[in-house]
């Protein structure tokens, strides 16, 4: 099978200071991968090639790079589904974080983010002689995200890190779930009280934009964004509700729960927290540009026709 | 050709314009809209993180009622339709959870069995509808305008729950009906990344540097204006466009349209029926461009 | 100037071990490491780690001696008692750390059973559990504060006066190379798998410090012990864990028989590896194969069971087999996947040279004797880990800094660096030299050898060994030089090569891992001993060690 793998390539040495994309027309085996493609590049045609690669069995984490703009595994990405018509591949180096060389990233930051959650056990009880108690559905529950190899796709195309350097990220939220999921982790009944408590602080769990690109790309099925939306729970949970986040979610079923739909005007005004006046007034423009064009929403918020059927199923599963 | 239509709480609430234009089109079209009664809010994401089960149960309702009308509904919202197919995918992957949520539902007379299909406008047009359908109403050419498609995250994640294995075209889907109608896409990055809306009230900041890229993006790359399926998205792209120019220190001034507001736009309705009045940034500069291109 | 009391070379799950072992007994420990920890390949073992637990009416000395009976009794009985031993609190220990081991109905530690145990003392998280406990560690890893050199290159061992001095190191992301002072260094480096073509291992898995340590004059032993594991994926080599046997998969020929009947009639599937594999290739060489390969079936196991039990080794069944193992058999054959050889070292992790220790894969205590059981291996990593770490911190106590001139070292290593950079583009490129080798090791050193092909590999290998001296490097960037480190890794490679290549030669009989053709018979009376490597003036020199028998005589070994 022939391809044209199309890499971006940088060399920190050389005289142009930016990258330069190289073709690589080359034949490969049917089956392969692209990391299977890479590496016969690397091995036959060209030795100047740098990329992270160790176990080809999608197990290590370490071949995680952009193909045709999307991150994940180059030994779990089969070349013939990555071909475009002209049996071309395109191939870059981790996005979100800066470049080494070629496709080998600096993974500074995202080790950075992984180590500020203090990734370890912290139980606070007595430790027990022989093992921990504790249930196969909670250590099978754990298991899925601790299938997390720390590969970095989910952190290479995040789009709040695209804008925001600070954000704590999908893997370094997702491993800090791994330890507020775990019943030996924390207090005695398991509750993760310090550590919800920081992850609820600017640039950490509530920062996700729900994008779901981090769960679309991650190769292992870990989820971040739904672990994330799980320690949301945890966190309000914890008696850590204070944020817009956690009000916002509040207010919006709360509209929803007793009218049936969506009480837009409203919804802003509870979420920053209604004495909250200089975000009250931060709103102002933006109000007075929508009542100009129209386009605000009516201050008399409709119900729908058999609310009393929404409210009855509100007070049942809900409250 | 008739649908269940679900418009979904803000193309009536911050988006005003839409729901009358999406209307507006179909007729025209010949599309018959039958919306499904007393329909509820589709949760946006941020009710299924809250309380999984009870929007769940407000979902299988809309299905429910959509399954007794017969008919497969129409989305003309990114956000609804991703959250309904989702919610839905749930209800079919568990028997005991359906049972559960139609122990509910029984108690109004409704019982969801699992047989709804739930299509945005977008793909209603290209798959149900057909382009060659679609191509006589054409009668304004687009030819000279470039249009920026931006999908919102809700129509093209998560793969599995937006049908887009069987139908892979789903993901260029606005670029096909951009071309089709006689405009330019104009490809950019931001295309399928996030519009920021969901973080507008939680990191502004963000939220605002998310709409400065994408539109900053596509304007530097010529385009006349963005055209989304999602009027969430819509919401944060032209009503915050102002402040994520300032934020970006730099000016932008990228018309936002609605899907409906394009074909419409194609078909020689008006700017001021399909509303574009009511938006954010101002217009004017593309429906100038509009009037001076040739009709065919 | 870098200066640490205990140097701990490889990050994988014995050489984080060590270091954190090392740091709680007080030393200055410092990790080096070629990738970041979880990188290491400790992370593709799939199916468990055994350990006898009192508390369910196991015993240690049974463990121990399904251990030395899996060895064909070429195991050190007194490394394996402290081996099986300590399992029990070792695994206790690992828990405790926070590893999500499985759990039975009562929420206590769950087991499976594997192959050549007679209980079921494997315990295990799903089919990833060397990934699993290599996180874990790193996370205490990371909890300890301990220093941590990430890809750090080691090029060579510092020693003066016959003791160990310190390293010299590449720092990969930079290209500067560097010297590191330190008292004593474990080696920690794990298998040397990538000079067998295909393979189980990782790229990185190239005999590093096997090599380094031969060539300061350290023993290799029993390198000609090399296993073969019977569920590797045709062509990439990628492993399909023994896990899937323990819990119930079956092996059948072209026909569907369970061929296993007529070798390990009790055993069956769960004998031990060396059995298994011979099994299959006898199979596949009379022509019941299915291309070259036997029929892995798990489809009686049921898609609820293989998707809580099995989950990640189905999805390497479907990536790179096109099977899904839930409705079809998944073919699969033998294929090299890890060495009882290594560095020889007493229970505490020590070898003949002052200050060297070594322990996990890259080390030969030996416990593993002539064929390891599965699920042995991550019990080696921990307990020797721990071992060496403590030992080696406190002899380091009595120590001081050896005195070499850094300057000196440093530029001396880079003078021979440079040289290799400077080759001509001519010669063959590493690559090349690598799938010959791993060719002919594959074909002669292999499940079933003779005299005449170990002989023709030894002769091949002598050929790879001059054309490795004009190996060219065609990147002569500093930043990231990865076609450097491959030609470095090569030279490591082929030195093992040699040692198992000889050693196999030099065992006149079949135990373990070895069958020779024409001596397809155990002979106790003249080869119940190791056979050991070291480096001599001219080639490689053979000698030998003897086997230390505490409780159990040497038997026939059936299952």
């Amino acid at each position: 099978m022939d391809v044209t793998v199309k890499i971006k390539r940088y060399d920190p040495e050389s005289n142009n200071s930016g990258y330069v994309w190289q073709e690589y027309p080359i034949a490969i085996d049917e089956n392969a991968t692209v990391l299977d493609a890479l590496i016969q590049i690397r091995e036959d045609d060209d030795g100047t090639l740098s990329l992270r690669c160790s176990c080809r069995s999608a197990i290590c984490g370490s071949c995680a790079m952009k193909i045709n703009g999307q991150g994940g595994l180059a030994c779990k990405t089969k070349a013939s589904e990555s071909m475009d018509k002209d049996g071309v591949i395109l191939v870059e180096p981790a996005g979100n974080m800066d470049t080494v060389k070629d496709l080998v990233a600096d993974f500074d930051m995202f080790w950075n983010k992984i180590r500020e959650i203090e990734p370890y056990l912290q139980p606070e009880g007595v430790v027990p002689e022989g093992e921990y108690v504790v249930s196969n559905e909670s250590m099978l529950h754990l298991s899925a995200v601790t299938a997390c190899i720390l590969c970095g796709a989910c952190v290479s195309d995040c789009t709040v890190l695209e804008v925001d350097k600070t954000f704590l990220g999908p893997a370094a939220l997702a491993k800090a779930y791994r330890f507020t999921a775990d019943p030996r982790d924390g207090d005695e009944d398991g509750v993760s009280r310090d550590r919800l408590k920081v992850l609820g602080q600017p640039s950490g769990m509530w920062d996700c934009t729900r994008c779901n690109i981090c769960v679309q790309v991650c190769p292992k099925g870990v989820a971040p964004m739904d672990r994330i939306m799980a320690m949301h729970d945890q966190a309000i949970e914890a008696g850590y509700g204070n944020n817009n986040g956690a009000r916002h979610a509040d207010a919006f079923i709360e509209s929803v729960g007793h009218t049936g739909r969506l009480d837009e005007l409203r919804l802003p005004v509870k979420t920053v927290g209604i004495t909250n006046i200089p975000a009250l007034l931060g709103f102002a423009p933006v109000g007075w540009r929508a009542m100009t064009h129209g386009k605000l929403p009516p201050l008399i918020h409709k119900s729908v026709e058999d609310v009393q059927i929404v409210r009855n199923l509100y007070r049942k599963l809900e409250q | 050709m008739k649908y269940a239509f679900y418009p979904g709480c803000v193309s009536q609430g911050g988006a005003p314009e839409l729901y009358p234009s999406a209307k507006l089109i179909c007729d025209r079209l010949g599309i018959e809209l039958d919306e499904i009664h007393a329909w509820t809010c589709c949760g946006a994401g941020v009710m299924q993180e809250k309380n999984q089960l009870f929007s769940d149960t407000l979902n299988a309702r809309n299905l429910a009622k959509a399954e007794q009308q017969g008919l497969t509904i129409m989305t003309i919202c990114s956000t609804c339709q991703g959250v309904i197919a989702q919610a839905n995918r749930r209800l079919l992957a568990d028997p005991d959870y359906l049972a559960e949520i139609n122990g509910y539902l029984a108690e109004e007379g409704l019982e969801y069995k699992g047989t709804a299909e739930i299509k945005h406008l977008l793909w209603i047009l290209i798959e149900d509808y057909g382009l060659d359908n679609l191509l006589p109403h054409v009668t304004r050419s687009l030819g000279g305008l470039r249009l920026a498609p931006f999908y919102g995250c809700y129509i093209v994640r998560p793969t599995e729950a937006l049908g887009i294995e069987e139908h892979p075209e789903r993901q260029t889907s606005l670029e096909t009906l951009i071309e089709i109608l006689g405009a330019t896409a104009v490809d950019f990055e931001g295309k399928t990344k996030c519009c920021g809306f969901p973080i507008l009230t939680i990191n502004e900041k963000n939220s605002m540097a998310m709409v400065g890229n994408h539109t900053s993006e596509a304007k530097d790359l010529g385009a006349d204006a963005m055209v989304t399926p999602c009027p969430l998205c819509h919401l944060n792209l032209d009503g915050f466009q102002p402040k994520a120019a300032k934020q970006a220190n730099r000016s932008i001034d990228l018309p936002i349209l609605h899907l409906p507001q394009l074909i419409g736009l194609a078909m020689g309705i008006s700017p001021a029926e399909l509303g574009l009045k009511k938006h954010i940034i101002n217009t004017a500069p593309l429906e100038l461009k509009l009037a001076s291109s040739t009709s065919s | 100037m870098l200066e640490h009391d205990v140097l701990i070379v490889g990050a994988g799950l014995a050489g984080m071990r060590a270091a954190i072992a090392a740091r709680d007994a007080g030393a200055n420990a410092a990790i080096i490491s070629k990738v970041h920890p979880v990188r290491s390949h400790s992370n593709a073992a799939q199916g468990g780690i055994n350990a006898a637990l009192t508390d369910r009416g196991d015993n240690w000395e049974d463990h121990a001696y399904d251990t030395i009976k899996g060895s064909d009794f070429l195991g050190d009985q007194d490394a394996v008692e402290v081996m099986c031993r300590a399992a029990g609190q070792s695994l206790i220990d690992m828990e405790h750390m926070g590893v999500t081991f499985n759990r039975d109905d009562e929420g206590k530690l769950g087991t499976r059973a594997f192959g050549g145990q007679r209980v079921a003392r494997t315990f295990f998280v799903g089919d990833f559990t060397g990934q699993a406990l290599l996180h874990v560690m790193f996370e205490q890893l990371v909890k300890s504060g301990v220093q941590s050199y990430e890809e750090w290159f080691v090029t060579s061992l510092i020693m003066e006066d016959g003791k160990i001095s310190g390293v010299t190191a590449l720092e990969i992301r930079t290209g500067q190379l560097h010297a590191i002072r330190a008292k004593t260094v474990i080696l920690c480096t794990g298998g040397c798998g990538r000079l067998f073509e295909p393979s189980t291992n990782a790229l990185i898995v190239t005999g590093d410090g096997m090599a380094l340590a031969y060539n300061v004059g350290a023993r290799l032993m029993d390198m000609e012990m090399v296993q073969y594991h019977p569920t590797t994926i045709s062509g990439s080599g990628v492993l399909l864990s023994e896990a899937a046997r323990g819990e119930g998969a079956y092996l059948r020929d072209k026909n569907g028989n369970r061929f296993m009947e007529k070798y390990a009639p009790n055993m069956m599937e769960l004998a031990s590896r060396d059995v298994v594999s011979r099994a299959e290739q006898t199979e596949i060489n009379a022509g019941n194969g299915i291309d070259g390969c036997v029929h892995l079936d798990c489809t009686h196991l049921g898609e609820k069971f293989i998707m809580e039990k099995l989950p990640q080794i189905r999805e390497l069944g479907i990536d790179l087999t096109g099977k899904d193992m839930i409705r079809e058999p998944v073919p699969i054959r033998p294929g090299m996947h890890y060495i009882m050889g290594g560095i020889k070292t007493d229970v505490d992790g020590q070898t003949n040279i002052p200050g060297i220790y070594a322990a996990g894969e890259c080390a030969n205590v030996s416990v593993h004797g002539g064929n390891r059981l599965g699920a042995n291996s991550l019990l080696d990593t921990i307990v020797f880990g721990e071992r060496s770490g403590s030992h080696a911190a406190d002899a380091s106590r009595g120590v001081s800094f050896s005195n070499f001139n850094e300057d000196e070292v440093v530029s001396r290593e880079k003078k021979r660096l440079q040289e290799i950079l400077d080759r001509p583009d001519n010669g063959d490129r590493w690559s090349r030299i690598r799938r010959e080798m791993g060719d002919s090791m594959n074909r002669n050193v292999a499940v079933f050898r003779t005299k005449e092909g170990i002989e023709e590999t030894i002769e091949e290998l002598q050929g790879l060994k001059q054309r490795y001296g004009s190996v060219p490097v065609h990147n002569k960037g500093k930043v990231f030089n990865t076609d450097l480190i491959f030609a470095l890794e090569l030279g490591f490679m082929i030195d093992c090569a040699e040692a198992i290549a000889i050693s196999a030669l030099e065992r006149k009989e079949s135990r373990g891992a070895q069958f020779r053709l024409d001596y397809p018979n155990r002979d106790d009376d003249n080869w119940l001993k190791h056979i050991v490597v070291t480096q001599g003036e001219l080639g490689p020199e053979l000698s030998e060690l003897p086997v230390t028998i505490t409780k159990w005589t040497p038997e026939e070994r059936k299952y």
